[in-house]
């Protein structure tokens, strides 16, 4: 009996092992906003290369930096650029980015404000909502109800590149945040569940329940989060989504950049609403 | 000398167990130690502000103390007096054949991942929380604590039934023998012969509830606030744990930062130590009246 549980397990072992070591494979990390087409063009990359395994996860801009440069994956997805200080951490690394689309990072609000009445706000308006300024939608053109600041986690791309633009500083403070969460979905999720909330997302993920706002610019113009504008670069708060590797992608991993890079995946770039890149 | 040899590989064997568990014990507590050197090194009693701001080099970890405090408070207080009253009902009152499968049962909710208590908290605590309180968000330390007792409840249940159920009959024949009512019989001869073993659940359930992250992290709101009045458990906070799982992967390995969020789980297993010990001494769980 006992024996027989043994062999099973024994076989079971040398499966596991079989199946680590009989195909190549590529880790990537990152944004969770970059996630979506990668993973999408991941599902196509592997039917073209079947011997091929791709495992992609998702912990975040930062994170990929992190394990890019630590070498524990082959390419990270990044939704930002790299800092100064990320280059400084990793000394020995050599980063090299390919930027593979475009995308905006979009206030977003519940379904109850944005009905309301609050459909665009300016970009000062947005600093004092996540300064602690402004704590009341009445105060923006809303109902009589505390406004929910949801903050991203700090090593977050589109935080970074929000706070870039409405405060100058990609690792600014935010005082006036109620919640922090990470990733897109989390977002998305506190925000479809509050009747006040406003937080930062990708054009991606905005659905019904959680509506975009136009943003004012400082000249004044209002600009709606439109596809059009997100590939014309008309809107203010926009960033290139890029894919890094630790020196010049080699092998499998220059392979499924290209592929990226290809007519077939920029289409999926496009489909997520995100703007190609043309080369 | 078969017999000696034998006898000496399993001595050598047993001791050689024991060596590993305790080793690893010892080897966490030294790599915690080592690595959160750093931070109090360069922080030293900057450590325990509440201002956490990496950029800026501060790193204060009171928020995130008082989180993991409050909502082990929170769940313990919950969790407690429901597991025991749930002990003694299985073990006192309900017929015995139903025993074996109340306590399956309840052992198998304690097998359940913590991401699957988290996503359920996530969908219908948070937003039950919001509504009975009229709340902006229901994402608060009183939420992280509900979750916790309700993961830690099967613990202490069905450790502190097994304490009461291995109370042996002759006291329980005694204490009726003597006229004394049901509730008397377990309250004032079971509970205080079980006394030591249903600490023992207690202290387990401490310790699962100050560990737990995952469930924790996606309910409590994640910002590193102390909330005024202090006990208001109805805002948004942090505890230690989910603080580590949140950043401690885009902390660089080495940084000042990493090494504070080291220091945050060195000051966790020294409180989960503390508090053993604690307990140790004042209900001297070595005393049973009965071996």
């Amino acid at each position: 009996m006992s024996y027989k549980w043994l062999a099973a397990l024994s076989c079971l072992f040398l499966l596991v092992l079989y199946a680590c070591t009989n195909k190549e494979s590529i880790h990537i990390d990152g944004s969770t906003t970059v996630l979506p087409i990668i993973a999408e063009v991941a599902e196509e990359f592997r039917s073209q290369y079947p011997d091929i395994r791709l495992i992609v996860n998702a912990g975040g801009s930062g994170v990929a930096v992190h394990q890019v440069g630590a070498g524990r994956v082959h390419i990270g997805m990044i939704s930002r650029d790299l800092t100064e200080f990320e280059k400084a951490s990793y000394p020995q690394a050599d980063f090299v980015t390919h930027i593979i689309g475009r995308d905006a990072v979009i206030p977003a609000v519940s379904k109850y404000v944005y009905d309301a009445g609050v459909r665009q706000l300016s970009i000062d308006q947005l600093r004092a909502i996540y300064t602690g300024e402004i704590t009341n939608w009445a105060e923006v053109g809303g109902p009589d109800r505390h406004i929910l600041v949801i903050d991203k986690e700090r090593s977050r791309g589109t935080r970074h590149v929000f706070m870039e633009v409405i405060t100058g500083h990609p690792e600014a403070e935010a005082p006036g945040a109620d919640l922090v969460l990470g990733a897109n979905n989390e977002l998305q999720t506190a925000i479809m569940q509050s009747n006040s909330a406003i937080g930062v997302l990708s054009w991606a993920w905005l659905n019904e329940n959680v509506r975009g706002l136009a943003v004012i610019t400082d000249d004044g113009e209002i600009i709606e989060p439109t596809k059009e504008n997100i590939r014309n670069g008309q809107f203010p708060i926009i960033r290139n989504i890029e894919l890094i590797t630790n020196g010049q992608p080699s092998g499998i991993a220059s392979d499924f950049i290209d592929f990226v890079l290809s007519e077939q995946g920029q289409k999926k770039v496009e489909d997520f609403g995100y703007a190609r890149v043309d080369n | 000398m078969p017999a000696l040899i034998t006898d000496k590989v399993g001595k050598n064997y047993v001791l050689f167990s024991t060596l590993i568990s305790a080793g690893v014990i010892f080897m966490i507590l030294l790599m915690l130690l080592i690595y959160s050197w750093e931070a109090i090194t360069q922080n030293g009693w900057q450590l325990f502000t509440t201002v956490w701001n990496p950029p800026a080099g501060q790193f204060g970890i009171a928020s995130m103390l008082y989180g993991t405090v409050a909502v082990t408070v929170i769940a313990v207080a919950l969790a407690v007096p429901i597991g025991l009253m749930s002990a003694i009902m299985i073990s006192e009152i309900l017929p015995g054949r139903y025993r074996v499968m109340v306590k399956s049962l309840l052992e198998l909710l304690a097998g359940i991942p913590s991401i699957i208590y988290g996503l359920i908290g996530v969908a219908f605590f948070s937003l039950w929380i919001g509504n009975i309180f009229e709340l902006d968000t229901g994402r608060t330390i009183l939420t992280g604590g509900i979750l916790l007792a309700i993961m830690i409840l099967p613990i202490i249940i069905t450790l502190s039934e097994d304490a009461i159920h291995n109370v042996p009959d002759i006291y329980r024949e005694a204490a009726f023998g003597l006229g004394l009512y049901r509730h008397e019989v377990i309250f004032s001869t079971l509970l205080p012969i079980a006394r030591a073993d249903i600490a023992g659940a207690v202290l387990l359930g401490l310790g699962r509830a100050m560990g737990e992250t995952m469930a924790v992290m996606l309910v409590i709101g994640s910002i590193d606030r102390i909330p005024s009045p202090v006990f208001n458990t109805l805002v948004p906070g942090q505890t230690i744990t989910s603080k580590l799982g949140r950043e401690i992967t885009e902390s660089a390995f080495g940084s000042v930062h990493f090494s504070s969020m080291i220091f945050m789980g060195l000051m966790l297993l020294i409180i989960v130590l503390g508090i053993t010990l604690i307990a140790q001494r004042f209900i001297k769980l070595r005393s049973r009246l009965y071996e």
